[in-house]
């Protein structure tokens, strides 16, 4: 029987590993990529709690955080893009000053 | 209701099977000659330069980026469409308030040139 | 007991393919991956009574969301940009703390287990597009409007950035 511990587990375990690859990581692209992997763990606890708990809000919640994740791509890559235009590269070691 | 779902992940799977199986099968059967000018891309025509991993012109991704934004819009449409006919009139004004506004979006990057290919 | 294999095997691939995004070099690889998790997680809707969102996850996440990804890494020529370098006791420092995080997290699911069962079956309109679609504009009608704001919000703000720093050359 999978229950809903089951599927808390593997959202928290999928959580973590964005979360360790987002601090170890350090071409920009994919720390963005290791924030989506993140939305989609919590998008799955969202999703099996509407299940297990038979309440359509969940479903609807995620919808909005994949809403708002497009739209978050779509600026974030825009501004990745228009940095790598100005210092030439996507390292964020690199990118520490605080002035264009 | 998953055992639709069932369906296509079979057909999924036979569809991988099968492309294994040709494979498989052409790996036997065919005779191995490699010479250059065989495992050029195109044995005739153009010849090929560089390597496949090519940088993207810049023009092409503003157009990506709007799209990822229109996309998320028509997935919006769909549950309106679906619901339309237990709502009526109310669900028309407000689709209608949500498109005006990615219409001004929209005419925005318009005016700004976004959409032009030059 | 099917349902039980069938979870450990997806399970298994999403944690497989998750790794494999965090650990591969090469960002291509590593967005190719995440489009497969991505997937795997989308299955997990379907399972959990959610077709509408699932279809939703692969139209704009795994589709539109991870194209403009592997579009802008090829843009950018970073595909090999950056193992994990950079400070020493960083990559250290971070897999403990994420160790003690999935570990934190691990420990409070499974020492109050959640475990219910589903509920019975689900109602009959569950999670299809026309149930979520009337909740959407009777209930959430709010945040619909105001996603639509943030919608436009991005669309100028990405071509504010795209435009102002000029195409390359010129």
């Amino acid at each position: 029987m999978v229950t809903l511990t089951h599927y808390l587990a593997l959202s928290a375990l999928l959580f973590g590993i964005g979360a360790v690859g987002f601090l170890i990581r350090r071409n920009a692209l994919i720390i963005f990529m290791c924030v989506e992997l993140m939305l989609n763990a919590a998008g799955l606890a969202f999703v099996a709690a509407s299940r297990y708990r038979g309440l359509l809000e969940g479903q609807l919640t995620v919808f909005f955080v994949l809403t708002v994740a497009a739209a978050e791509v779509a600026v974030g890559l825009a501004l990745m893009v228009a940095i790598f235009r100005t210092k030439r590269t996507t390292n964020v070691d690199e990118l520490s000053g605080l002035r264009g | 209701m998953l055992q639709g779902y069932a369906v296509v992940g079979l057909y999924l799977l036979l569809s991988f099977a099968l492309l294994g199986v040709v494979l498989l099968l052409w790996w036997f059967l065919r005779p191995k000659k490699p010479n250059p000018l065989k495992l050029e891309t195109y044995e005739c025509g153009v010849q090929t330069v560089g390597d496949a991993w090519v940088q993207f012109r810049a023009q092409y991704y503003i157009f990506a980026l709007i799209f990822v934004l229109f996309d998320v819009e028509a997935v919006f449409l769909f549950p309106w469409a679906v619901a339309y006919n237990q709502l009526g009139l109310y669900a028309v004004i407000e689709m209608a308030l949500f498109l005006l506004l990615l219409l001004g979006g929209l005419l925005y990057a318009w005016r700004k040139g976004a959409l032009e290919w030059a | 007991m099917g349902e039980l294999i069938a979870f450990y095997l997806l399970a298994g691939i999403a944690v497989a393919t998750a790794l494999a995004m965090v650990i591969t070099r090469n960002a291509v690889h590593s967005a190719l991956f995440l489009v497969l998790n991505l997937v795997v997680v989308a299955v997990f809707y379907l399972l959990l009574g959610a077709p509408f969102v699932a279809m939703v996850q692969i139209a704009v996440y795994a589709g539109a969301v991870m194209v403009l990804f592997l579009f802008v890494i090829m843009m950018l020529g970073a595909e090999r940009v950056g193992g994990t370098t950079g400070l020493r006791w960083q990559v250290p420092l971070a897999g403990a703390l994420g160790a003690a995080l999935i570990g934190g997290t691990l420990f409070a699911f499974l020492r109050a287990p959640a475990g219910l069962a589903p509920v019975g079956s689900p109602p009959v309109p569950f999670g299809d597009p026309a149930a979520i679609g009337e909740r959407l504009l009777t209930t959430y009608v709010l945040p619909f409007e105001i996603t639509s704001v943030l919608l436009l919000i991005a669309m100028i703000g990405a071509v504010v950035l795209a435009r102002d720093s000029g195409p390359e050359g010129k």
